[in-house]
C-alpha cells in the first residue's frame, strides 16, 4: 500500500481508522468513542444511520436559525427593494431617484401586490442561505481527503463503516487509541497519513487558468471590434413576435382590414390607429378642478375657466348662465385680454403652495431656465435672446416685442399683477409671450412666481437708471430699458458672458434677501 | 443504542372498549339540544338557521374529506410511517357515510325550490341583489328557466336542483365507497395479515385519488362557492382541500393524543409520529395562506366587480373585516411561527392545544365563507346590518349540536374496531420511525 512506503517524515499522522461491519457496531463504538472522552471524531458509512448523531456528540446544527434570521431580513430587504425602486419619496436621500410605475391604479405602494416578489425574496434568501450555510458550518469545500487514500476506506459507499479518531483529538494516543479501537469491536484498524512530499499544485492546473482567461475574454474582444462599425445587413430579429407585434401603434394609421388587394377597408372609419379616451376620461394626474391651484383664478370664478379635465366644467354648468361676466368670458382662456377681470386673480398663494426658501430656491433655479433668456437674471427685461433679437429688430432683419422688464411699475404689485395672473402669465403667456405649461408643471410654476415676487421686491431696476429715474413713468423707463440693451448689443460676446456672470452674482443676493421678502408677503397676506 | 422494535401492537387496549356505547346516547342527547337550541334562537328553520347548519356542516364534512384523503396519499405514497395513524384516518373518512344523512337537510331545501340557501334555486339572483324581504318571508318567486337572464339560463345549466342532487349522490358514492373499501379492506388485513392486500389498497388510490379530486372540486364549488352563483374562483377548490387537509391532520393528532390520554394505542403513536404530524400542519397552513393570498391577489388585482364583490364582502365592513384580520393573522401568521420549531412539534401538550386551535381557526374559515352570504342576501343587506346578523348563540348551539352528532357518528364507526391497523405489512417501519 501508498502509505507503507512512506516513512514518517514525508506524511503526518492525521488520525485512526476503524472498519466495523455493521451499523449498530458503528453506533457502539462512537457511544464508546464519547464517554472514553473523544471530542474530533467522525462516523462514516454507506447510508445516514439512525441516532449517529448524538452517538458521535453532534450537537443539532444552528443552520434553521441562520435560515430563519435570513428569511426574516428578506422580508425587509424585498419589501424595502421594493419600496425604494417604486416610490420617488427617497429622491432626496438616495442617489438614484425612484421609477414610481402606476399599474392598474393601484397604490405606487401596497402590500398585496408586494407581496409576491417578496415571498420569492425569501424563498431565495433562505434557499441560499441554507446551501451556503451547509457548506460553510461542513467546512466545504475540501479538495483532497488523506481518507481516500486509504483503500480500504473506498468500500464506505458500498457495505462498511467507520470511525475516525483524529490525531488532534487530546485524547489520542496512538498505541493507546489502536487498542481501544479494537476493544470496540473495529475489525481493522488504519493509519491515516496525509502526504506531505507533493503538495505542490499540478503543472497543467496554471496553464489552464490561463488558457480559460484567455477564452473567455474571445467573446468581448469580438464585441469591442465590431464597435462602431457600420454594417449592411438586415438587423437580425431573434425574436420576431417581439420585433412584429400584433398590435396598432399610436399616431399612425388605422389599418387597413380588406381582403382583396385594391380595396381600401379601414378598421376604423376616422383614420386613426388609436381609439380616443371616453368623454369625461381624465389622464393620469390631470385632474385640474382646483381653479386656484391650476389656473391661479379664484373659486368665484372658477366657471369662466375651460378645465382641461372637463369635469368641473359640467359642474358649473347653472352658475354660469346666471354669471353675467362668465357669459361674457365664455369658454375663452381667462388670459383673453379685453375681458380680463382683475378680481379674477388670486393675490395669496392657493392652497398646497407654501413659500419656503425650498421653494424659493427652485423657483430661482427654473427661472433661470425658462425666463432668464429673455427677461434676464434679474428680471430687468435684458437676457441674452432678448438682446440679440432687439439687435436684428433694429436691422429691420426681425419683428420683436422687447421682453417686459419684471419690474415695470406696471407688472409689479398685488393691484397690477396678483400672483394668480403671473402665474397664467406663465401658463397661458400674454401677448407676445408664449405659453409655459408644457414645459413646466403646477408646481414649479408656483415656485417661479414666488421667485418673481421676490425679484420684483427687491425693487431692481434696469443697469444705468437711477433712483430718480424709478419714479419716471413707465413708458420713459421701458425706452430706456431699449437703449440699454442697444448700446448692450455692440459689446462682444465675452462681455455679454460677463455681464451674464455679474447678474447671476445678483439673483444669488436676492436669494439671500428671500427670508425678509417672504415675511413681507405674509405681511400683506 | 439503536434497537429495532418488533412489528408487534404492544398497548394493552387498542379500541374504545365500552366507551363507545357510554358516549353514544350523551353525545345524541347533546346533539339533539343543540340543534333544537339553534333552531329556537336564530327564529324557526329559516334562512339564518340553515347558514349555521351549512357552516357546521362544511367544517365537519370537511375533515372527513381531509381524512379520506391522508388514507388515499399514504396508500398512494406506500407511507410506512403513518400505518399506526392510519386507521384513525380510515374511521374519519367513513364518516362521510352518516354525513351523507346530515345532507339530506340542504338537499331538501334546495329540491324544495326553496332559496333560503342558494339563490340559484330561484331566478332573478342575477338582477340587482334579489328581493331580500321577500326571500326573508320565505316567498318562493319562482321564474321560469326561460324567463330568466341569459346570465342565469346559462348557469342553470349546472345549477338547478335536479343535477346538484345528482351530483351530490355521486360524490357520497365516491367517497362512501372510496372509505368503505379502505377501511374494510385495512380490517380484513387486520385479521390475515396478507401483503397482497396492501397492494391492493395500494392499486386502489391512484385512480381513486383523480375520482377524489374531481368530487372534491365541484363539491366546493357546491357546497360554499355556488352560495354566490355571480361569484367563481376556480383557486376556492384548493383553498377548500387546504383547509380540509389542515383540519384532518389536526382531528387525527387531537384524536390521536386523546386515545393516548385515555390509556389506549398507547405504545404504537410516538413521539415521531406527532413531530411529522407537526410538520404536515405547519406545512398545510402555509399552504393555506399561499391559496388563501393567491386567490386574494389575482381578483385584487385585475379589480373586476363581479369578482372583488365577494372579497369588498369580507374585508370592507365591520366585523366581517375583523374576522378577516383574523384569520390571516390566527390562520396563518401565528400558527405558521409558533409551528416552526421542532422542539414544540415534538411536545405532546403543545401539539394537543395546536390541534384545537388550527380546528377553531378552521372553522372561522367555514364561517367566513358562508355567514357573509346571510348577510347580504337575507340579513337584510350586508351594509346595514353587518356584523350584528351574527347570532351567537345560536351558532355556537349549532356548532355544539353538529360536533356531538359527528362524534355519536365517530363512535358508531369506531365501535370496538381497532383503533389501529393490528397486521399491517408497513408496521415494523411506523414502530421503528425515527424523524430528523
Ligand atoms: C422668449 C422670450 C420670453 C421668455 C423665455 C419669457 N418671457 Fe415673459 N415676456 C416676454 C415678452 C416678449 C413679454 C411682453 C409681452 C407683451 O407685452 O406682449 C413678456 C412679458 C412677461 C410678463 C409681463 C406680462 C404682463 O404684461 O403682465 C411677465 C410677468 C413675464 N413675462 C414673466 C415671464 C416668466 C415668469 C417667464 C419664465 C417662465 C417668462 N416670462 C419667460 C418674453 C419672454
Amino acid at each position: 500500500m501508498a502509505e507503507k512506503t512512506n516513512n514518517d517524515a514525508d506524511s503526518k499522522l492525521i488520525g485512526l481508522l476503524g472498519q466495523f461491519d455493521d451499523p449498530e457496531s458503528l453506533v457502539a463504538a462512537c457511544n464508546e468513542a464519547r464517554e472514553a472522552g473523544y471530542k474530533k471524531m467522525d462516523a462514516y458509512s454507506p447510508f445516514p444511520v439512525h441516532g449517529i448523531d448524538p452517538a458521535i456528540g453532534i450537537k443539532r446544527t444552528i443552520l434553521p436559525l441562520i435560515v430563519l434570521g435570513a428569511a426574516l431580513s428578506a422580508v425587509f430587504v424585498g419589501l424595502g427593494l421594493q419600496l425604494y425602486t417604486n416610490s420617488s419619496a427617497f429622491d432626496a436621500l438616495t442617489p438614484f431617484p425612484g421609477y414610481p410605475f402606476k399599474i392598474s391604479g393601484k397604490p405606487i405602494f401596497s402590500i398585496p401586490a408586494n407581496i409576491p416578489v417578496t415571498f420569492e425574496i425569501i424563498v431565495l434568501t433562505s434557499a441560499i442561505t441554507t446551501f451556503l450555510g451547509m457548506w460553510i458550518l461542513n467546512r466545504l469545500p475540501m479538495f483532497a481527503n488523506p481518507l481516500h487514500r486509504i483503500s480500504r476506506f473506498k468500500r464506505v459507499t458500498n457495505d462498511k463503516f467507520f470511525l475516525c479518531l483524529e490525531a488532534k483529538d487530546e485524547k489520542f494516543n496512538r498505541s493507546a487509541s489502536e487498542d481501544q479501537l479494537n476493544k470496540w469491536g473495529a475489525v481493522a484498524v488504519e493509519e491515516v497519513r496525509q502526504d506531505l512530499t507533493d503538495t505542490d499544485l499540478p503543472k497543467w492546473i496554471p496553464t489552464a487558468a490561463i488558457l480559460g482567461a484567455i477564452l473567455l475574454l474571445l467573446p468581448p474582444a469580438a464585441i469591442f471590434s465590431q464597435w462602431g462599425q457600420t454594417n449592411r445587413h438586415p438587423r437580425l430579429h431573434v425574436v420576431p413576435d417581439m420585433d412584429w407585434q400584433h398590435k396598432f401603434k399610436t399616431q399612425t394609421m388605422s389599418p387597413n382590414v380588406a381582403n382583396g388587394r385594391d380595396e381600401v377597408d379601414l378598421l376604423y372609419a376616422d383614420l386613426r390607429s388609436a381609439r380616443r379616451p371616453v368623454d369625461g376620461a381624465i389622464a393620469f394626474g390631470s385632474l385640474d378642478i382646483d381653479s386656484e391651484l391650476n389656473y391661479g383664478v379664484k373659486q368665484d370664478f372658477a366657471h369662466t375657466i375651460s378645465f382641461r379635465s372637463n369635469v368641473r366644467a359640467s359642474l358649473s354648468d347653472d352658475s354660469k348662465k346666471d354669471e353675467a361676466k362668465g357669459t361674457e368670458a365664455g369658454d375663452e382662456a381667462p388670459a383673453a385680454e379685453a375681458t380680463e377681470n382683475m378680481e379674477q386673480w388670486v393675490t395669496t398663494f392657493p392652497q398646497g403652495v407654501e413659500v419656503t426658501e425650498d421653494l424659493l430656491t427652485r423657483g430661482q433655479q427654473r427661472f433661470n431656465i425658462y425666463c432668464a433668456a429673455c427677461h434676464g437674471y434679474s428680471g430687468q427685461g435684458n437676457g441674452l435672446v432678448n438682446q440679440k433679437a432687439m439687435a436684428l429688430a433694429a436691422n429691420g432683419d426681425a419683428t420683436w416685442t422687447s421682453a417686459r422688464s419684471l419690474h415695470d411699475a406696471d407688472v409689479k404689485g398685488d393691484a397690477k399683477n396678483p400672483v394668480g395672473r403671473i402665474y397664467d402669465t406663465i401658463t397661458n403667456g400674454r401677448g407676445n409671450m408664449g405659453p409655459y405649461k408644457a414645459q413646466i408643471p403646477v408646481e414649479d410654476r408656483w415656485a417661479i412666481v414666488a421667485y418673481v415676487r421676490a425679484l420684483q421686491e427687491t425693487g431692481l431696476k434696469s443697469p444705468g437708471a437711477d433712483d430718480a429715474a424709478a419714479e419716471e413713468t413707465k413708458d420713459e423707463k421701458s425706452e430706456e430699458v431699449s437703449e440699454d440693451e442697444n448700446s448692450e448689443e455692440e459689446k462682444s460676446e465675452e462681455d455679454s458672458a460677463e455681464e451674464e456672470t455679474k447678474e447671476e452674482d445678483k439673483a444669488a443676493d436676492d436669494a439671500s434677501e428671500e427670508d425678509k421678502t417672504e415675511q413681507e408677503k405674509k405681511d400683506d397676506a | 443504542m439503536h434497537e429495532t422494535r418488533p412489528a408487534k401492537i404492544t398497548s394493552p387496549v387498542v379500541s374504545l372498549g365500552n366507551g363507545y356505547i357510554r358516549t353514544i346516547p350523551v353525545a345524541a342527547i347533546v346533539a339533539a339540544v343543540g340543534i333544537v337550541v339553534s333552531i329556537l334562537f336564530s327564529g324557526g328553520l329559516g334562512a339564518r338557521f340553515m347558514h349555521a347548519y351549512l357552516t357546521n356542516y362544511a367544517f365537519l364534512l370537511s375533515i372527513c374529506l381531509g381524512c379520506l384523503f391522508f388514507v388515499t396519499i399514504m396508500h398512494l405514497t406506500r407511507a410506512g410511517w403513518s400505518v399506526t395513524l392510519r386507521r384513525i384516518a380510515e374511521l374519519y373518512a367513513m364518516c362521510v357515510v352518516p354525513m351523507a344523512l346530515l345532507f339530506l337537510p340542504i338537499l331538501i331545501t334546495v329540491l324544495t325550490s326553496n332559496d333560503i340557501l342558494y339563490p340559484w334555486v330561484d331566478g332573478g339572483w342575477s338582477m340587482g341583489d334579489g328581493d331580500a324581504s321577500a326571500q326573508a318571508a320565505g316567498f318562493v318567486n319562482t321564474l321560469p328557466v326561460n324567463e330568466r337572464p341569459p346570465f342565469e339560463q346559462l348557469k342553470y345549466g349546472f345549477l338547478n336542483p335536479g343535477f346538484f342532487a345528482i351530483r351530490w349522490v355521486v360524490y357520497f358514492l365516491i367517497w362512501g365507497g372510496m372509505a368503505a373499501f379502505f377501511l374494510f379492506t385495512s380490517l380484513k388485513q387486520d385479521k390475515t395479515g396478507e401483503a397482497k392486500l396492501t397492494h391492493r389498497m395500494q392499486a386502489f388510490a391512484a385512480p381513486a385519488m383523480i375520482v377524489f379530486a374531481a368530487s372534491l372540486v365541484f363539491s366546493s364549488f357546491d357546497l360554499e362557492m355556488s352560495l354566490e352563483p355571480f361569484w367563481f374562483s376556480t383557486m376556492f377548490p384548493v383553498y377548500f382541500f387546504a383547509g380540509a387537509v389542515l383540519s384532518a391532520w389536526s382531528t387525527i393528532t387531537l384524536t390521536a393524543l386523546w386515545f393516548q390520554r385515555t390509556g389506549r394505542v398507547t405504545d404504537e403513536i410516538t413521539t415521531e409520529h406527532y413531530h411529522d404530524m407537526g410538520k404536515m400542519m405547519f406545512g398545510f397552513i402555509v399552504f393555506w395562506g399561499y391559496i388563501g393570498f393567491s386567490q386574494f391577489l389575482l381578483i385584487w388585482y385585475a379589480n373586476i366587480p363581479e369578482e372583488t364583490f365577494w372579497y369588498n364582502w369580507r374585508i370592507n365592513y365591520p366585523g366581517w373585516k375583523t374576522l378577516s384580520y383574523v384569520l390571516l393573522i390566527g390562520h396563518l401568521f401565528i400558527p405558521f411561527l409558533a409551528m416552526m420549531g421542532r422542539t414544540v412539534r415534538r411536545n405532546r401538550n403543545f401539539m394537543f392545544g395546536a390541534s384545537i386551535y388550527l380546528l377553531v381557526m378552521h372553522w372561522l374559515d367555514h364561517f367566513w365563507l358562508v355567514m357573509p352570504h346571510y348577510n347580504h342576501y337575507v340579513g337584510g343587506g350586508i351594509e346595514g346590518r353587518g356584523w350584528p346578523t351574527f347570532n351567537p348563540i345560536a351558532d355556537l348551539a349549532c356548532t355544539v349540536g353538529m360536533i356531538a352528532a359527528f362524534i355519536a357518528v365517530f363512535c358508531v364507526i369506531c365501535r370496538d374496531r381497532p383503533l389501529v391497523a393490528l397486521q399491517d405489512p408497513r408496521l415494523g417501519e411506523a414502530l421503528n420511525h425515527e424523524v430528523h
